[in-house]
């Protein structure tokens, strides 16, 4: 059962992975990264590490793309002044 | 042509290296195998010479305190580093509102927004502090209550939109509580080798197995971890943050560097 979890967990990881690569627009890539952490902390609490979970889902799922999408905005902000 | 040529410097590269790769995978332990010593050793050992009943905490704070002291200083330097960088082009200026690109219609929250990320946002908030007192007892410890409780305070943003964001979270603060978790770190390591023991070594009293005050300096340590890990990673979301901000005058560009 535990082993089969993980194997499905796995194949999502890898699935979510691929998608942050095969998405061309930057902002649908920041969310696919999004998804990609959410995915990854998933798999980590089925492997039984609840508190790197913890850490990956603020980490990867939150911080991380967040600052992406700031400097978007701050790119997009800037060509508009230019 | 060039695809083609690409194609097959793939396949002969992948074969040429596949043997190798294959060796490697092969010499793998089986998945999920336990295979170190150490943390078996540590297992057997810690619970009563420490304490505590979460051994990654145990780990972090007290046997290997010395690293994570590198980690911690690691953080406080890219914390600095990125509040440098940042505030060094745009200066220290704190009011103001978001900006707004030209043409492009402001959306307002709905009540039913602000109302679910203030009572989410409370919850987070008190959701790590949770993480983090209970940190020698279960999984968890001062980083990642400390992570928790910034993006709790990040979804006070999205309630209370950019102005009230920036009058509620305050930079003084938020860097106070960063110096003053990575000083409380270095003190714990210092304060044992100016009374002539080992740095690191535990002094304080150890307390009652798995009581929510047991382990020694490991306490103080974890909660100057929160501190830092809160105050630092919030401060780089500030600044951040900060980027999407309207200047208040335009400015020639090159001046106030």
């Amino acid at each position: 059962m535990m082993i089969w979890l993980t194997g499905i967990m796995l194949v999502i990881a890898a699935a979510a992975g691929l998608l942050v690569v095969l998405s061309r627009d930057p902002k649908r890539q920041i969310f696919a990264l999004c998804a990609n952490g959410l995915v990854l902390s998933l798999l980590f609490f089925a492997l039984q590490a609840p508190d790197v979970a913890l850490s990956e889902i603020v980490v990867g799922a939150v911080v991380v793309p967040l600052l992406f999408l700031v400097a978007l905005a701050a790119v997009a902000v800037a060509r508009v002044r230019e | 042509m060039r695809t083609r040529f690409r194609a097959a410097a793939l396949t002969a590269s992948a074969a040429a290296l596949f043997p190798a790769a294959w060796a490697v995978i092969a010499a793998m332990p089986p998945f999920g195998e336990h295979v170190s010593p150490y943390g078996a050793a540590v297992n057997a050992v810690v619970p009563a010479a420490r304490h505590v009943s979460n051994m990654v905490a145990a780990v972090n704070f007290d046997l290997r305190g010395l690293d994570t002291l590198g980690e911690e200083s690691m953080l406080l330097c890219a914390v600095t580093g990125t509040v440098v960088l940042l505030r060094g082009a745009r200066g220290e200026g704190t009011s103001g509102s978001a900006v707004r690109l030209p043409g492009r219609a402001v959306a307002q929250r709905s009540d039913a927004t602000i109302l679910v990320c203030r009572f989410a946002a409370t919850l987070l908030f008190f959701f790590g502090v949770y993480v983090a007192l209970h940190g020698l007892v279960t999984p968890g410890g001062g980083f990642q209550g400390g992570v928790i409780i910034a993006s709790g305070l990040l979804l006070l943003y999205l309630g209370e939109g950019y102005a009230h964001w920036r009058s509620i979270v305050r930079g003084r603060i938020l860097s106070f509580l960063e110096g003053a978790g990575a000083l409380l770190f270095v003190l714990v390591g210092a304060i044992p080798l100016a009374l002539g023991k080992a740095a690191f070594r535990n002094i304080l009293p150890l307390g009652t197995f798995r009581d929510l005050y047991a382990g020694g300096t490991m306490v103080v340590v974890n909660a100057a971890v929160a501190c830092a890990v809160a105050g630092g990673f919030t401060l780089i979301l500030l600044e951040f943050m900060e980027e999407t901000r309207a200047p208040e005058t335009e400015r020639e560009p090159g001046e106030g560097g």
